[in-house]
């Protein structure tokens, strides 16, 4: 996750027309907690019980648990889906530009 | 019995509704580029909070939306 605050500006455009939004399990307050602490500039949603995971096939069982998997993709302005990375290999750097190069390509530009 | 199994597993599939088990076994496939993203309502979160307001796909329509599942916090990635 810190990939993505330090290269917020770059890959994201700081947030203008281009929405992060990291998602797992964990609760409200953890995200909140963990944001602030590590000082993250974007949006994180918990997914209880991983039902949005299971509609995105971004889950995973642990024992009696579902979890959601490391999978990333990016939603273009109609709604598509325009970019798959699964599993995302979060400590590869080309992963990154991989990422924004998608970003790119379904981005609107910015006035 | 397997023939009922296979009947029960293919209703399933087209029905769009999976169980845990089954997804384990069919090795969970993410949504397809060319996909339309299915709506939510999730409770958020920012370095300021937990936020009132839920996070849904469909208030963001018209910017690029990058969503980024992860196992849990404050783990590498």
């Amino acid at each position: 996750m810190h990939a993505y605050r330090d290269q917020y500006a770059s890959l994201f455009r700081g947030g203008r027309n281009v929405v992060l939004i990291a998602i797992s399990t964990d609760t409200p307050e953890a995200l909140a907690s963990w944001a602030r602490d590590d000082e993250f500039p974007f949006l994180l949603a918990s997914d209880a019980g991983a039902e949005v995971g299971k509609k995105y096939g971004a889950f995973l069982q642990r024992g009696e648990r579902l979890m959601n998997n490391r999978t990333a993709f990016v939603i273009d302005p109609e709604g598509r889906i325009s970019f798959v990375a699964a599993p995302f290999r979060e400590i590869d750097p080309t992963a990154y530009e991989e990422l924004g190069e998608a970003i790119n390509q379904v981005a609107p530009d910015v006035n | 019995m397997r023939i009922a199994c296979l009947l029960g597993l293919a209703a399933l599939m087209t029905a769009g509704v999976t169980t845990a088990d089954e997804a384990a076994a069919q090795e969970v496939q993410p949504l397809a580029v060319g996909e339309m993203a299915p709506d939510f309502a999730m409770i958020g979160a920012t370095r300021h909070g937990v936020l009132r307001d839920s996070v849904r796909l469909r208030d963001y329509r018209g910017k690029t939306v990058v969503l980024t599942f992860f196992f849990r916090a404050r783990t590498r990635g």
